[in-house]
């Protein structure tokens, strides 16, 4: 009886403890989900209000050609972003010792991670700048002539990509640094004894200890460029007259559609149907990583 | 020898390329208008200190940070306080549903934000609270995220101090608030920073609820600073660093908790 | 303020009852001229006083239609011609109860706020639109400054005069995101035409539309106008403002800006546009318009005959931009002597009205989805406004 009073109790507070959380997901997380299911089988009026208009959106989503190219530009970026990775665990490598200037070189590294994103995409945009910029002022000395870089349909994605890199591979370096620092010092003890040299050890012990992090980093990086939206919407702006960066077409993303459904032109039923799709891509892009860590993560 | 001399020319190479956005941008935040588009640039600035005043004279500033260290402020206690309690229930208490109420708030997690937005914004919309502070504030109480890693957190603690103060008869309240909590202090901290980190850099809810500029946080002020009409670089320079200055200031100072926090997100995750 | 509406229609029969009207503006600018001219009314009309609420313009359409969506928008508000047609069609602003003498004012302004036959407010200010020249970049090359009646051609000879690509100087800058200072205003020159008078047809493929574009295009082509790359980068009028353009197509609001900024402020004066086939210039002009669900719409109806009047418009023209009461810009012109300010007003005789639709908004959209193929060389001007008419054609045709 007593145990049964003390059980209560227990349960009592866990939910008390559990109840500010649980509302405030409720209210603001949960039911926001199923209220954009139901948004994007809705059309609306310009003044508030809307209604029930079946698939419409979603037949909407198969033939709007910005949907298409946002897709494309979307996939883009988050497949060469994931070139960050690599990057990150050659400097964690180089990085993983005791030397002068660690701590230094860890924190230069770490700064545009820290940086608002808002304030990196200006900055990367003046330094990208046709005529004035600092990049192809420095390629003019060696006698090339830069374009314009985020207004070039052939350059702009690209010069996102490379901000993107520039901006996560501190980020990225950390935790790599952190799944090194957990690798058994044995084993590269051992790996010495038997003649390996950095390079070997770097690629015998390393890599492969180190894969469930560069898996958990690559899912991280995957799911956060699917969602591109800071950056673009400083460089590329939104509304109608980012249209006139001849480069917008190579530029716009997902997420970037989304807001200038939802709050620009106000057709929040359509903006819906969007974030539904791209639910939809996050999960099975996902699974599909899931799936294919069995062929290259090592768990020890 | 030779190999360290190697080593330090690649790093300093790669360091070069990380900060000399950030040095070209405090150059350019000194220049005219008129210098910073010659050709060639020219290279040292001739203190054009005006270009400071031009960014308060075109935002809010002062009312736009502070907006913003409210903000960031506020979520990051009440994220601190309501995830540790509901953490502290996941990982020690025994309640009946516990499995699938964790089930529900980690498939909060794997949602992306977007789906969120238009409701929320609608709440707010419904409620009165387009343009103000607790627009920006209340729906960033509260974290799925925060609760998983907590949870995670006290799950590696030792439960030894508990149960003996258990057995001196102490409730689940006096376990949580003076044995746990002192406990978890690494955890929570690594949660605070993390979430005022990502509150102050947040762009898009603020952008959304809020477009009177005296409401605004500073991104979303930075944001409406560079129009299709302006690109005025020189004071657009000096108002981002303005912006992302007190952030970069706190990481400086708080460096050892930032990448820890990092680093135990990332391996625990 | 009282919340009962049953309440309030007894109270709507007592004159004096004390009201407060609240009144919606988007120009920080013009905030303190507004307060004075509410103040102003509160002396003739002492049971009302009025609030006046500044939202920025970022902020300004999103906020009002949250308002008006939610039953909240101001007793009276600024308007628009981009935005009127939405508005009156989704009868959320209120047509006038009564007819007043609308010849004080320009016809296009009236024209503009004018749906299905009603007439909507009254016209606050207008603008118009002139070229700014920067003298010094004229001197040094020694080319003569435009004169009044100068044509397409002169304006052409004098971008090729005062190009100088090594020097990093363009004649002018064919910018595509403003319609209103560029395109709408040479297109009307040529005799083409944005939208059918009924609102129901795109003029696009109209050969001299066509014409009117591919003035800009011409000057792309011969460099005389940076690409549209580099007008990405850096905008046009911070070119100017850096003395890399000549020649900058902008409006009267444009005055504040150019008068203050260090390096403009004292070299350069405004002409009025060349003349192609005809004189013309886009004139536009902000109108106060009543809220449907005004809780007073005597009071509001009283405040916008009273801000529409003669003296209202001597009082904004002391401080802010062109009152569009016939003979009252005197005040405005002469604030600044150096500049030749008259060359606003005198255009007003052949101005034409800005192009507007019930969703403007969704083709403005579309002509900047194509048109920036012209622009920047992709496809030839008359294909990529053919394509814009047909698709500004479907969109007008959902309207």
């Amino acid at each position: 009886m007593a145990r049964h009073k003390e059980r209560m109790t227990e349960a009592l507070w866990a939910y008390a403890f559990i109840a500010p959380t649980a509302l405030g997901l409720g209210l603001f997380y949960l039911w926001p989900v199923l209220q954009t299911a139901y948004f994007s089988f809705t059309e609306w009026g310009a003044f508030g209000g809307h209604e029930w208009s079946g698939v419409d959106n979603y037949v909407r989503l198969a033939s709007d050609p910005e949907l298409g190219r946002a897709l494309l530009n979307t996939f883009t970026y988050t497949a060469l972003g994931l070139l960050s990775i690599p990057l990150a665990i050659v400097f964690a490598a180089l990085l993983n010792r005791r030397m002068r200037g660690v701590g230094v070189y860890r924190t230069i590294f770490f700064l545009p991670y820290v940086t608002m994103p808002v304030a990196v995409a200006m900055v990367w945009r003046w330094l990208y700048n046709g005529d004035y910029g600092l990049i192809n002022y420095l390629l003019s000395l060696v006698g090339v002539d830069g374009p314009n870089w985020i207004a070039d349909p052939g350059t702009a994605l690209y010069a996102l990509v490379v901000i993107g890199i520039w901006s996560s591979i501190g980020y990225n370096m950390i935790i790599l640094l952190a799944g090194m620092q957990s690798i058994p010092a044995e084993y590269y003890e051992a790996a010495a004894l038997d003649g390996a040299g950095p390079v070997r050890q770097f690629l015998r012990i390393t890599v492969p200890l180190l894969s469930p992090t560069a898996f958990f980093v690559s899912v991280i990086s995957v799911i956060g460029s699917l969602q591109l939206f800071d950056l673009v919407f400083v460089i590329a702006g939104s509304g109608a007259s980012a249209r006139a960066n001849p480069a917008f077409p190579r530029l716009q993303t997902v997420v970037q559609l989304f807001y200038d459904r939802a709050f620009v032109t106000n057709d929040r039923g359509y903006a819906a149907a969007i974030v539904m799709l791209l639910l939809l891509i996050i999960v099975v892009l996902t699974a599909v990583q899931f799936r294919l860590q069995r062929r290259w993560v090592h768990y020890a | 020898m030779p190999r360290r001399w190697l080593l330090h020319t690649v790093l300093i190479a790669a360091s070069l390329v990380m900060v000399v956005p950030f040095v070209w941008q405090i150059l350019t935040s000194l220049k005219t208008l008129s210098d910073a588009t010659s050709v060639p640039p020219s290279l040292l600035p001739q203190g054009q200190w005006a270009n400071y005043g031009r960014v308060f004279e075109l935002l809010p500033f002062g009312t736009q940070f502070l907006n913003t260290a409210l903000m960031a402020l506020a979520r990051t206690l009440g994220q601190v306080l309501f995830c540790s309690m509901a953490a502290y229930a996941f990982a020690r208490l025994r309640f009946p549903f516990k499995k699938a109420l964790f089930g529900v708030i980690l498939s909060v997690l794997m949602v992306p934000p977007q789906l969120f937005i238009i409701p929320q914004y609608q709440i707010m919309s419904d409620l009165g609270w387009l343009n103000s502070l607790q627009a920006l504030i209340v729906p960033g109480l509260f974290s799925a995220f925060g609760v998983f890693l907590l949870r995670q957190f006290f799950l590696s603690l030792p439960v030894e101090l508990e149960e003996a103060a258990r057995l001196d008869g102490a409730g689940p309240l006096r376990i949580y608030w003076s044995i746990v909590l002192p406990l978890a202090r690494p955890g929570l901290v690594a949660l605070a920073v993390l979430t005022l980190l990502w509150s102050w850099n947040d762009l898009f809810w603020p952008l959304v609820v809020n477009n009177d500029p005296g409401k605004m946080t500073l991104s979303a002020g930075l944001a409406s600073l560079q129009g299709q009409f302006q690109t005025d670089y020189p004071v657009l320079m000096a108002g981002s660093l303005l912006a992302s200055l007190p952030v970069i200031a706190v990481f400086v100072f708080l460096q050892r908790q930032f990448i820890q926090g990092i680093a135990q997100t990332g391996l625990k995750g | 303020m009282t919340g009962c509406s049953g309440s309030n229609d007894d109270k709507a029969a007592d004159p004096n009852e004390k009201v407060t009207l609240t009144y919606g503006v988007w120009d920080q600018n013009q905030k303190t001229a507004m307060q004075e001219l509410a103040a102003a009314f509160t002396r003739t009309h002492p049971a009302i006083t009025v609030d006046v609420q500044l939202t920025p313009w970022e902020g300004y359409w999103t906020k009002l239609k949250a308002a008006v969506t939610g039953g909240a928008a101001p007793d009276v508000f600024w308007m628009n011609g981009p935005n009127f047609q939405l508005y009156a069609s989704n009868k959320v602003i209120a047509p006038n109860p009564e007819q007043v003498d609308s010849s004080v004012y320009p016809k296009a302004l009236v024209d503009l706020y004018t749906f299905e036959g009603k007439q909507y407010g009254l016209p606050k200010d207008m603008d118009t639109v002139g070229v700014w020249y920067n003298k010094k970049l004229f001197d040094a090359k020694k080319v003569a400054y435009p004169k009044d009646g100068w044509t397409w051609a002169d304006f052409q000879n004098a971008a090729a005069g005062l190009t100088d690509a090594k020097a990093g100087v363009y004649g002018t800058a064919a910018e595509l995101t403003s319609f209103q200072e560029y395109q709408y205003n040479t297109i009307a020159q040529a005799g083409g035409y944005v939208i059918s008078p009924d609102g129901k047809k795109s003029g696009y493929d109209d050969p001299k539309t066509i014409q009117g574009l591919k003035f800009w295009t011409d000057l792309l082509d011969k460099k005389q106008s940076p690409d549209l790359k580099t007008m990405t980068d850096t905008v046009p009028l911070q070119l100017f403002e850096s003395g890399k353009i000549a020649m900058y197509w902008g409006g009267s609001w444009d005055v504040p800006e150019f008068t203050q900024n260090e390096y403009t402020k004292d070299k350069v004066d405004v002409a009025p546009l060349p003349k192609g086939e005809k004189q013309a210039t886009i004139i536009h002009g902000v109108s106060n318009e009543v809220g449907a669900r005004s809780k007073h719409p005597r009071q509001a109806w009283e405040f916008v005959k009273y801000l529409g009047s003669k003296e209202a418009a001597e009082i904004l023209g002391r401080t802010g931009p062109i009152p569009a009461y016939d003979g009252t810009q005197q005040a405005w012109v002469s604030k600044y002597p150096g500049l030749k300010l008259q060359t606003f007003i005198d255009e007003v005789n052949y101005a034409v009205p800005f192009p507007v639709s019930k969703n403007t908004a969704a083709w403005n959209e579309a002509e900047l989805t194509h048109l920036t193929k012209a622009w920047n060389g992709q496809q030839p001007v008359s294909q990529a406004s053919a394509e814009l008419a047909a698709a500004m054609n479907d969109l007008l045709a959902k309207e």
